[in-house]
This record gives structure tokens, C-alpha cells and sequence, in this order.
């Protein structure tokens, strides 16, 4: 993590109070690897690269309080996958952070597959990316945002 | 046609204005090349080797009059006055500034269109046949399915950053028109014991690089399941399909890697989780999308036999057209005019402005105002009434339009090449049109019968290569044009891959070798046979052994 990068939590930026390490211990307050996390998961969150088996880890992370997810690269939206599922399958109702090579207006796809933390590169994209997440009205398809889709709700289909 | 409610109009007006900020922030400086190309491509638009190209989505190639008109006028004011139809039944400009991107999409807006998608790994355009409601072999009319599938692949929140591009084909007539064995997602839409639609569902079918027939995962999948299944399908593709070599991340190659059984089981157990949920269809929505898509005020008329003989015998180049441009219509009295973009010396798909704006009048005077573009890149008129053909055959060569070619050799397929293209390892519409001056004698031509000659400039496959019966592939050889020719593919239901005949060509050559396929043919044919029975009956080696020319006895015959 960059010292300029900056974070938007539901909705607002917000400093960080968890500490993300790519290597390491788990402790209170710290984000560690799977391995170091399931060895001490008290008080610690716990980050997964966006290919994670859900299958295997979907389990084991309910209790967790804060689940970052790894976006290697803005083409790559298996992250988008893993998070939904985490949410709609493994019922996962914690912190669900991105963190990696994100833009802000990959945000919204994020968002609506549940994720409710992104960490940007700077301040002046975390305010594009609060803009971004509220820009569309309605989508087609049902999310874990909405999880019913708009054909569900007859009036709003209709003018 | 389906009609925009207010929802749908707020969802293209709102993605204009998300487009116009994130082009403005990229001239600003806030998005990189990269950032910015990711989020262009998702709006149709590419940087190519002479300019941007903008792609238009014609949802399963259904325009509207209003809307051609609109397309024209987009030319005349922000391009050169001229358009080029694509394989996948869309609209390409090719000068449009990259400043002015987001005002087009705002006048596309206006008539209900936009750029959604059109290029990037998301999921594409879905395609279909564009005699779609109207084809006398229909069996179920598969538009209302098609605007399901567009709404919800629109805008996706899990699927819009895929492996690789992904295109959805449907077929729901007894010929297939569509190609749906070559797509990554194929439908063939058939009707139930109950009279209710069923659903078969072929993966993993591409061109490109490593072409494939697509393998049948699903049969018999009732309406009401059609999105859940394709979650499931799109889903397993997210998350497994490859992502380190773009060669091999089209989900053809994950489904041969997993082979297609155990691809089957993964989207199954998928399913599971899905079917039955909120994504399921109800039948209210389904008839919503229907009741756009209701027949015509179709006029009880009678066909008109014994006039369309007596102007095709007065018309050898009329009934050369009705022979090959009028396909069967399911109304007596009506039929289905194919205006064809293949005239000798124009760039196979390119129409004019003003050639736009004739179309559109003449789908509003000899018809309901309703014209489809097809993957052949034509323009179709989908309801004329037989006592009108002569009069639209007459305005269409007005137009440059009644070229007698459709489904025969010059009929080409071809994409755009390097002469435009930034892929391209060579130009492709130099080739059709040196085949188009070689081959201009129609009664000769409709003699050769349906004959598909497809040409791509590079292995992406554009011109769909391997499934024309003699497709024609540029290749780079040390820094040489070249062209590989391949001969026996084939698009429609008994799809095949065409077999390349061997070491390939410089273009001057290219004329000359099809010529040579075609004597092969003439000589080997039976009675009636077309060319692509010939080819799976004898085999490549004869056309091999002639155009390479060690085949003495085929040309001592010929000689003869």
C-alpha cells in the first residue's frame, strides 16, 4: 500500500484503521495472509488473492471480521466472482475490501458483487470512485446489492 | 422491435453521461492509456492503425428506419458519410474523433441505440438470424429470447471483465442462419412436446486461432431457467477460464482442457445453487418482452406467381436476383429481400449515408419500417410484399443495392484487414474485391451455386475463415502478404472447419487459385451437388493436387 492510498468505506472516505500485510503474522488490527490468519485468527482480517477456491475458504471466513480481496490487474474480475459468492452463498456479512490495481470505475462492479471497501490509490480518485458507485440508477440483473431482479418488480419495469 | 420503456431509456442516457466523464477525465489526464482503454473498449470504441473505430450495436440486427437514419446522419456529421456492417450484425464507423465519441453516443440515445460492449471481455452483442420472425422455416421466433439475454448481459456486475470476449449466438429455425456451432455460447431454441420453446445449449464453439465446434452441455432447457443457466455457464468461465495467455482464454479452450463432460458437471453443480432463485424468469416478464415482437398488420394477400413469372421471364438479371436475394416468407404474399453490400469494387459491408437513407425508406414504404442487418453483412427487408419486388429491385440497383450475389461467391464474407485493422497481418479487401472483378458473371456464378467465401486479414477470425467453404486467411511472412486458402467449412446446421490446402499465396495469385478450386469442383461434381458436398465427398487432395499443379490428368481433362 502506497502512503497516498486512500480508503472509502460504505460509502465515505475513511482513515484506516486495519494495517494490511502481504507477509506475515496475524494479530489484532493486522490483515494477514490465509495461513497466518487461520493460525491466529483472533481480532485479525484476512486477505485472499480473487482466484481463492470460495468452495474451501467460503467456510472458513464467516467469522472473519474484514475479508480483503486481491485484484491483480482492472481486466480482472475474478475477484468480482469471489466476493460474490462470499456474500450470497457463504453469507459473509463483514468488511469485504478490494485492494490491488483498482481504478475508479471498476468500483461500482465491486460494489454491486458486495464489496463494501476499496482502497485507491489516492484521495482525488476515492472521491471519482464515491461519484462512480452512485452513478446509474438501475441495472438489469439481479446483484448481491439487489437481489431480486428489476423483472421481480413489475412497476418499476413499466413506465 | 423491442421499444425502449423509461427504464430502459434512463439506463443508455445515464451510461452516456458516464462515458462523457470518464472521457473527460482521461483528455484530463486522471486515466492512463491503459485505464482509459479498458473503459473505451467497453463502450465500442478502439484506436485503430489510420483512426478510431466506434462499434454500434445493433442488438440481434434489428434497426428500425428511424434508427438507419440516425446511423446515416452520424456519418455525415461526424464521420466520412459512410458505414461498414460487421460479422456480428453491428455498425462500424471508422473516423470518428475521440473527443465526439460521447456526443454520438448521445444522438444514439435518442433512438434507442448504443455502444454497449461492443468490443472489450465482456460479453458481445447477441446474434441471430435475420430472418428472425419472419423465416418460413421458423420455429420459434427467437428476438424476445435475445433482448432477455441483451438486458441482462448488460451492464453485468460479475461478467463485464471475462477471460476474453464472448459472443452468444441463437438459432431457432430449421436452417441455421446464425452460426450458433461456432460461438462460445450457441442456442438452438426448439419447440417442446408442450409447444413451449426448448432451450439446447452448445460451449465452447470459436474461430480464432484454434477453431472448434461447439460441444452440446444442455437439451431441453425450459424458458424460465435461460438466465440462471447462463449465470452458471458464465460463472464457471469467470472464475476457471484462463487469464495468462490471451490465446488461450476464450472459454473453447477451457472447455477442451476440462473436457466438455466435466464442464457439463462444473455448470451443473453451479446451477444448483441458481435455478429456481430470483433469476428466474417469470412468465410476466417474458410476455412484456413478447408483446413487442407481435406480428405485423400484415395484409391478407394471395403470392404472386403467375406476375413474378412474367417479370422474371421479361428480366434476366431480375430473376437471377429473385433467385438468390428472396428467401420465403411465413405470410403468403410477402418476402424477404436480401439488398446486397457486395458490389464489385466496394469494401464488402461498406454502405453510404445515402444508401442508408434508401434503405430506410424503402423499409418504410415496402414494409413496416423495419430492415436487419445479417452476419453476411447485408441489409435485409424483412416484409415485402411480392407485387412490390420488382419495384425494390429496380430502386436497389438505383442504389448499388441489387447485386444478384447473395449466397454465391462474390457474396463475401470479409473483415475489415489491414487496412484498417491494427491486428492484421494483411489486407483482405483487396482479395474480395480482385475475386469480385475475376467472378463477375452471374449466370456462371449462380451455375457454382451457394458458395461462402470467407476472408480474414489475421487468425482473430473476424471474416470467420474456417467455416467458409474456401476461407482465406492473410498470414505474415517475413514481412510479406500472404494468404492461406482453406477449402470444405462450413456455418450452417452440419457445421465443419475448412482444411487448408497447403503453402499460401501471394495476392495476385489468390484469383487464380480459387479459380482452379472452382474447375476442380465443375469437373467433379454430380448432378446438382454444391461445392461443399463435392468437397466432403472427394476430399481435399484433388483440389490440392490441382492447384499446386502436379495434377495432370485434371487439367489434361480441362485442357480437353
Amino acid at each position: 500500500m502506497s502512503a497516498d492510498s486512500c480508503l472509502v468505506r460504505d460509502g465515505r472516505i475513511v482513515e484506516d484503521d486495519w494495517t494490511l500485510v502481504l507477509e506475515g503474522d496475524a494479530a489484532p488490527g493486522i490483515i494477514a495472509p490465509l495461513p497466518a490468519w487461520q493460525r491466529n485468527p483472533e481480532g485479525a482480517g484476512v486477505w485472499v488473492e480473487g482466484d481463492a477456491e470460495v468452495e474451501e475458504i467460503g467456510p472458513l471466513l464467516a467469522t472473519a471480521p474484514l475479508v480483503a480481496v486481491r485484484f491483480p490487474a482492472i481486466v480482472d474480475g475474478r475477484g468480482l466472482s469471489l466476493g460474490a459468492l462470499l456474500r450470497s452463498r457463504y453469507g459473509f456479512d463483514g468488511e469485504l475490501r478490494a485492494f490491488g490495481d483498482i481504478i475508479p470505475d471498476i468500483t461500482e462492479y465491486m460494489h454491486r458483487c458486495g464489496f463494501n471497501a476499496f482502497v485507491l490509490p489516492n484521495r482525488e480518485q476515492a472521491e471519482v470512485a464515491i461519484a462512480c458507485i452512485e452513478r446509474m440508477s438501475d441495472h438489469y440483473q439481479a446483484s448481491v446489492r439487489e437481489p431480486r431482479p428489476p423483472f421481480q418488480e413489475p412497476t418499476t419495469r413499466r413506465p | 422491435m423491442y421499444q425502449y420503456n423509461a427504464f430502459d431509456q434512463r439506463f443508455v442516457e445515464e451510461r452516456v453521461e458516464q462515458y462523457r466523464d470518464q472521457t473527460r477525465r482521461y483528455l484530463a489526464g486522471e486515466l492512463t492509456d491503459d485505464q482509459f482503454l479498458q473503459l473505451r473498449l467497453r463502450n465500442g470504441l478502439y484506436i485503430q492503425r489510420l483512426a478510431p473505430m466506434l462499434r454500434i450495436a445493433v442488438p440481434y440486427g434489428l434497426l428500425t428506419a428511424i434508427q438507419l437514419r440516425a446511423l446515416a446522419e452520424i456519418t455525415r456529421t461526424y464521420d466520412k458519410g459512410y458505414a461498414h456492417l460487421s460479422t456480428r450484425q453491428n455498425v462500424q464507423i471508422n473516423w470518428p474523433e475521440l473527443q465526439v465519441v460521447p456526443d454520438i453516443l448521445a444522438d444514439l440515445a435518442r433512438v434507442q441505440m448504443h455502444c454497449i460492449q461492443t468490443s472489450g471481455s465482456c460479453i458481445r452483442n447477441i446474434t441471430t438470424d435475420q430472418f428472425a420472425g419472419v423465416a418460413a422455416d421458423e420455429i420459434v421466433d427467437p428476438r424476445p429470447y435475445c433482448e432477455l439475454m441483451r438486458q441482462w448481459s448488460t451492464y453485468h456486475p460479475e461478467f463485464d471483465w471475462l477471460p476474453r470476449k464472448f459472443k452468444i449466438a441463437v438459432n431457432a429455425a430449421q436452417a441455421d442462419r446464425a452460426a450458433v456451432h461456432v460461438h462460445d455460447i450457441g442456442i438452438n431454441i426448439r419447440a417442446g412436446d408442450d409447444g413451449r420453446p426448448r432451450f439446447d445449449f452448445l460451449v465452447g464453439g470459436g474461430l480464432g486461432r484454434t477453431p472448434v465446434i461447439g460441444s452440446l452441455i444442455r437439451e431441453g432447457l425450459p424458458e424460465q431457467h435461460l438466465l440462471t443457466y447462463l449465470e452458471a455457464i458464465l460463472r464457471v468461465y469467470n472464475r476457471y477460464g484462463r487469464r495468462d495467455n490471451k490465446y488461450k482464454a476464450r472459454i473453447k479452450i477451457l472447455v477442451r482442457a476440462m473436457t466438455p463432460e466435466k464442464f457439463r458437471a462444473q455448470v451443473d453443480a453451479e446451477w444448483e445453487h441458481l435455478r429456481d432463485g430470483p433469476s428466474t424468469v417469470p412468465d410476466e416478464e417474458i410476455e412484456r418482452i413478447k408483446a413487442c415482437f407481435v406480428p405485423h398488420a400484415y395484409d391478407d394477400l394471395d403470392d404472386e406467381t403467375n406476375l413474378l413469372a412474367r417479370q422474371r421471364l421479361a428480366d434476366p438479371a431480375f430473376n437471377a436476383w429473385m433467385r438468390n436475394n428472396v428467401a420465403a416468407h411465413q405470410r403468403p404474399g410477402y418476402a424477404i429481400v436480401t439488398l446486397s453490400t457486395k458490389a464489385t469494387g466496394v469494401p464488402p459491408g461498406d454502405v453510404t449515408d445515402e444508401q442508408m437513407d434508401a434503405v430506410a425508406d424503402f423499409a418504410e414504404r415496402f414494409g413496416f419500417g423495419e430492415i436487419r442487418i445479417s452476419h453476411e453483412q447485408n441489409f435485409i427487408l424483412p416484409d415485402v410484399p411480392q407485387r412490390h419486388l420488382k419495384s425494390v429491385y429496380d430502386l436497389a440497383c438505383e442504389q448499388a443495392l441489387g447485386q444478384a450475389n447473395a449466397g454465391l461467391l462474390t457474396d463475401m464474407i470479409c473483415c475489415p484487414g489491414g487496412d484498417f485493422c491494427s491486428l492484421a497481418n494483411a489486407k483482405s479487401i483487396p482479395i474480395a474485391e480482385a475475386i469480385q472483378r475475376r467472378f463477375d458473371d452471374y449466370d456462371y456464378l449462380h451455375d457454382l451455386g451457394p458458395l461462402d467465401i470467407n476472408i480474414s486479414g489475421c487468425m482473430n477470425a473476424c471474416g470467420h475463415h474456417h467455416v467458409g467453404h474456401i476461407g482465406i486467411l492473410g498470414v505474415d511472412k517475413r514481412g510479406d502478404e500472404f494468404y492461406q486458402i482453406s477449402v470444405g467449412g462450413n456455418q450452417a446446421s452440419d457445421a465443419s472447419l475448412g482444411r487448408i490446402l497447403g503453402p499460401s499465396f501471394k495476392r495476385d495469385d489468390v484469383p487464380g487459385v480459387i479459380e482452379k478450386i472452382l474447375a476442380v469442383y465443375v469437373d467433379n461434381r454430380l448432378d446438382g451437388e454444391p461445392f461443399l458436398h463435392t468437397v466432403r465427398r472427394i476430399g481435399i487432395e484433388p483440389f490440392k493436387t490441382h492447384v499446386y499443379g502436379v495434377d495432370q490428368p485434371t487439367q489434361m481433362r480441362r485442357a480437353g
